[in-house]
């Protein structure tokens, strides 16, 4: 659907002629009058105005009655008046029947100095109520969650809450019940209102009937600063405003960017800042001495460090993840290889790719932005699950097809939570993304592709299918053909990462995305600054920018890493806010890559489980509060982060610290402040050049967009991805090995919960997720399980005893059965990036697992 | 043209030189007159207070050092720590932290009460916005003006300073005074 393109009229507001676009609704109109307007329940976020508080009426001539303006279209000519005796008797009235029920506990209440109703009854209320009568009352405050308090007798039914429950975030939870002065706000059947988006209905509830009870009395709005930054939690990026009181983060707001979030935040990013504050968190440098990481001094802790990389040398690897800024990861790559001439740096978890397709992706004409989700004529989700991976991209997919009539179509190996707004859903086998992606390429340039889709275990005709409906995404009009691939970085996790790359880029050529502007290719990375640690050269084979690196400057992609610290081919590993055990696929290798490793270094706020066994030194690191620096959005929006508090503790900057170890091993980096690392970035990227943080501003700049890309990238057509000369080897899934009574294919996903933030948020902790380990119910009876029973889970041992792999990392782990319908039979659904009994243990995606009941 | 500083000059307007008479009135007759007030309060004895002997009386809605009331028949605190009268200080010298009550531990009559409530008196200009602001008429201004103290830090009065039933130093004006 093409984006509405207003047309100018002019209308007249109180005695003013005015120029606003047509159809805008009176309330923003009246804006370009300098006229307000009083609102409860419009909220142009929400979609269609339901007009439900009357608080709004306005006089338009020719109408006898008075007009809501929330839900009145403006019109060539229309004459409005806000400022009537009528109007103004009609908005006391409203203001007055509101205040009926209303407790008036401003002094308790959280909402207080903060509230849309204390501001509108100021300025727009009788001043005095003729109400004796005694008030309607409710037991309070509630819990509607363990995050959101409810105090219903505040509410003034303005249905906010419950429309973004049934029309955003499409949960259907929450509801009105009862009727007249005795509704309230509930869910349906009493249970608490759990979700990944519940906090958004605290923001916009106007009164404080739902409160956060993270927050609950713990500032009033004079008591507080705003600092604004950026969630660097999952790759959406949402921009927020941290809620500052006394150096501490008191709650997360967002801060509207509709080319980012929409105004919408993820429960994760909403509630997770707890674990700024946790008394878990490391604030100062730890050493291991006699088995043990105890505080030390910097001094000791750097000393140590240096010793360690000065003797390790070239021998070191890196690997840096999760909301790594840019200039951390730049200098990071610095200090490998030059100041230790090592040139294993990873940020990713695939194989590696040569620096022509990382191009290739990133091209700015193949790049689809976030509001083109909105726009598209189709949007493919592939091999990904938004909710998870960016849950701000699954909100924006749902208003798309809501909205603005969106053909969906999602092709993955686990049923997605899209399936039921999709036009098309199709399925392949686990691990089989790349064999479905050049099926799918095959369909669509008329080549044959059964037998790629029989590989991928996917249905043929679905393939054809699939490929009719993003070919027939048209614009009725004008032809034009916008489509947008969504695709997790998982998706080339497998051995033949190149191959899936250049069978996508063939993809979206065939869907000519470099032809419409509003089209391309989304890429929801596995780590938060995926995108900016690529670009700030934190890839074996490419350099800053995406450099092509001279021969024999490669280095190893992470899995060579671990093999290499296993074997003794490397010896010291440095961390940057990664834990392998955890983020990374194939946990026992990473096991015995650690144990293996004579000095592991890691900069981490919170220990986790591998840096707790094994790091030998752990500097403490900046939660993103604390950061300053950049980050790059998955559409290439370069976006800053601006400390909002003080280091807690003996807490340093990221850069510092690696600018010091750079200075000790004799190389100077010539970084004295983050502003200056900020500087070799864009100096160092030939995309980034001429940047400046200015230009970057608190909305974020994206560089696709720049002259410079379309000079360096080439202003119209996007070349093809660079060939291979190999045939597709795509195998077939195949259960080779197993034994054959419960034998099955092993499916993972990284759950939304599963961040080590929301384990040491308090009131979040309830939400991080146990393993468990989804069949399909014709599944479970075949192998004798029940839904809630204990099983384990493991990989095949081919009649040696389970414990096998000399007792490093056994490939087994426990997890409880939960029966799923929508699975496919014959595929056992695991969860990632757990603390405990993550799926990393067993294998990737498509291998042979045996499940056993304990 | 050259510049003239005559020619912008306004003329002063001067009385009368007095005369003779007048002149020798100005020297005694005045001076005679300030004498009667003065020997006429020497008569009514001496008013010096004998500070800090004797304390000088104040005024009933004398502005002094706060006090955090409590209710009389329950006893908990009537402040809940809503933060309104923080909001209200021009000087910004009170700092309120506030926080839930439970079942277990029951502060305040509201659903919160004030866990920090603190007063910088060095800062405090006794202005009284507070207790216009407090809607729970939690605290008030009372009468002790004596807040000298040796350390800046000890005149950061803290919520039980505050509750405390303070030592009436300052004596009342009785009425008619
Ligand atoms: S709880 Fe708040 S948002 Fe929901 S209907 Fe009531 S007033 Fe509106
Ligand atoms: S969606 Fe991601 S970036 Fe946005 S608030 Fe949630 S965790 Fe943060
Ligand atoms: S008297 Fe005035 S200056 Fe002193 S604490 Fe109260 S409001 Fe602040
Ligand atoms: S003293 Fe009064 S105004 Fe101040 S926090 Fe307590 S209740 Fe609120
Ligand atoms: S804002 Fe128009 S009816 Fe509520």
């Amino acid at each position: 659907m093409p984006r509405p393109r207003p047309r100018p009229i002019r209308f007249s507001i109180d005695g003013r002629e005015v120029e606003a676009a047509e159809n805008l609704m009176l309330v923003d109109a009246a804006k370009h009058g300098d006229v307000e307007i009083p609102v409860f329940c419009y909220e142009p976020k929400l979609g269609h105005p339901v007009g439900a508080c009357r608080m709004c009426l306005v006089e338009i001539e020719g109408i006898p009655k008075l007009q809501t303006a929330c839900s009145t279209p403006v019109k060539d000519g229309m004459v409005v008046h806000t400022q009537t005796d009528r109007v103004r008797e009609a908005q006391e009235a409203v203001v007055e029947f509101l205040l009926i029920n209303h407790p008036l506990d401003c002094p308790v209440c959280d909402k207080g100095g903060e509230c849309p109703l204390q501001d509108v009854t100021f300025g727009w209320g009788p001043g005095r109520s003729r109400f004796i009568e005694p008030k309607r009352h409710f037991v309070k405050p509630l819990e509607l969650s363990p995050v959101i308090a409810i105090d219903r007798e505040r509410c003034i039914l303005c249905y906010r809450c419950v429309r973004f429950s049934q029309e955003v975030a499409e949960d259907y939870q929450l509801v009105l019940l009862e009727r007249g002065a005795h509704s309230y706000v509930s869910t349906f059947d009493g249970h608490p209102y759990v979700g990944p988006f519940t906090g958004n209905i605290i923001e916009l509830c106007p009164v404080g009937a739902l409160t956060s009870r993270p927050y609950r009395f713990r500032a009033r709005p004079w008591d507080i600063e705003g600092a604004a930054s950026v969630c660097t939690l999952c790759p959406s990026q949402c921009n927020v405003e941290l809620t500052v009181r006394d150096e501490r983060v008191m709650r997360v707001l967002s801060r509207q960017n509709d080319e980012v979030d929409d105004g919408w935040l993820c429960d994760k990013g909403r509630f997770a800042y707890q674990a700024v504050h946790v008394d878990q968190r490391v604030t100062a440098p730890l050493l291991r001495e006699g088995g043990e990481l105890r505080e030390v001094s910097w001094e000791r802790a750097l000393d140590h460090a240096v010793g360690a990389l000065a003797r390790a040398g070239a021998r070191t690897g890196a690997l840096a993840g999760e909301g790594t800024t840019n200039e951390e990861a730049f200098l990071l790559g610095r200090l490998l290889r030059e100041a230790l001439g090592s040139p294993h740096v990873d940020s990713r978890a695939a194989a590696a790719l040569p620096a022509g397709l990382h191009r290739a992706l990133c091209h700015p004409r193949r790049q689809a932005t976030v509001p083109d989700l909105e726009f598209a004529h189709a949007v493919l989700v592939l091999d990904c699950e938004p909710v998870d991976d960016a849950p701000i991209i699954d909100l924006r997919i749902r208003k798309g097809v809501r909205r603005h009539g969106l053909r969906l179509a999602v092709a993955t190996s686990r049923p997605s939570s899209l399936d039921a707004n999709a036009a098309l859903s199709v399925r392949f086998s686990p691990g089989a993304g790349g064999a479905f992606v050049a099926a799918l390429a095959a369909a669509l340039t008329g080549a044959d592709s059964e037998e790629l889709a029989e590989r991928a275990g996917a249905d043929a005709g679905s393939v054809s299918a699939l490929a009719e409906l993003l070919r027939a995404a048209e614009d009725e009009e004008d032809g034009r053909r916008e489509v947008v691939i969504v695709w997790g970085e998982r998706l080339a996790h497998g051995a033949l990462a190149d191959q899936t790359i250049g069978d996508l880029v063939a993809l979206a050529d065939a869907l000519e995305v470099h032809q419409a502007p509003g089209a391309g290719l989304l890429e929801l990375p596995v780590h938060a600054n995926g995108r900016g640690m690529r670009e700030a050269g934190l890839v074996p084979d490419a350099g800053p920018g995406l450099a092509e690196l001279g021969p024999g400057q490669a280095g190893r992609a992470s899995a060579q890493i671990a093999a290499g610290l296993a074997e003794g081919d490397l010896v010291a590993l440095y961390l940057l806010h990664v834990d392998p055990l955890r983020a990374l696929p194939d946990r026992p290798a990473w096991e015995r890559a650690l144990a293996g490793a004579a000095t592991v270094i890691a900069h981490a706020p919170l220990l986790t489980d591998g840096l707790r066994e094994h790091a030998d030194v752990v500097f403490p690191a900046e939660a993103y509060p604390e950061k300053e620096g950049t980050v790059v959005h998955p559409d290439g929006r370069l976006q800053r982060l601006r400390p909002g508090i003080a280091h807690p503790g003996e807490v340093r900057d990221g850069w510092r610290v690696l600018a010091e170890l750079a200075r000790r091993l004799g190389t100077d980096l010539g970084v004295a402040s983050a502003g200056e690392a900020s500087a070799q970035l864009f100096a160092a990227v030939s995309f980034y050049s001429g940047l400046t943080l200015e230009q970057i501003g608190g909305r974020g700049l994206r560089w696709p967009e720049r002259e410079q890309a379309a000079t360096e990238f080439g202003e119209r057509e996007a070349p093809p991805a660079p060939t291979r000369d190999r045939a597709p080897e795509h195998q077939p899934p195949t259960l080779a090995g197993a034994a054959a009574n419960g034998a099955l294919h092993l499916d993972s996903y990284r759950s939304l919960w599963s961040a080590p933030e929301v384990q040491a948020s308090p009131s979040l902790a309830f939400l991080h997720p146990q393993q468990r380990a989804e069949i399909a119910p014709a599944d479970a009876q075949r192998l004798g399980v029940r839904d809630g029973q204990r099983v384990t889970v493991c990989a095949p041992t081919n009649g040696q005893p389970a414990a096998g792999q000399e007792g490093a990392g056994a490939r087994e782990v426990q997890a409880t059965v939960a029966l799923r319908h929508a699975l496919t039979p014959g595929v056992v659904l695991l969860q990632d990036g757990l603390e405990r009994d993550s799926a990393n243990a067993l294998g990737d995606p498509g291998s042979a697992v045996e499940v056993r009941p304990e | 043209m050259t510049y003239d500083p005559q020619a912008d000059a306004l003329p002063v307007s001067r009385p009368a030189e007095p005369g003779r008479g007048a002149a020798a009135y100005r020297i005694f007759g005045e001076t005679l007159r300030g004498m009667k007030t003065t020997f006429g309060r020497i008569v009514e004895g001496p008013t010096t207070v004998q500070y800090p002997e004797d304390k000088a009386p104040v005024y009933p809605r004398f502005r002094g050092r706060h006090r955090l009331h409590r209710f009389e028949d329950t006893g908990l605190e009537k402040c809940v720590g809503c933060s309104l009268c923080a909001a209200a200080c021009p000087a910004d010298c009170i700092r309120v932290v506030a926080a839930e009550n439970t079942p277990e531990l029951r502060i305040s009559a509201g659903e919160r009460y004030a866990a920090v409530y603190e007063i910088n008196m060095s800062r405090c200009i006794f202005c009284g916005y507070c207790e216009v602001a407090c809607p729970f008429d939690a605290i008030t201004m009372g009468h002790d003006y004596e807040l000298s103290d040796y350390d800046r830090s000890d005149l950061i009065f803290t919520k039980e300073m505050l509750l405390a039933e303070p030592v009436e130093r300052a004596p009342l004006r009785a009425a008619g005074e």
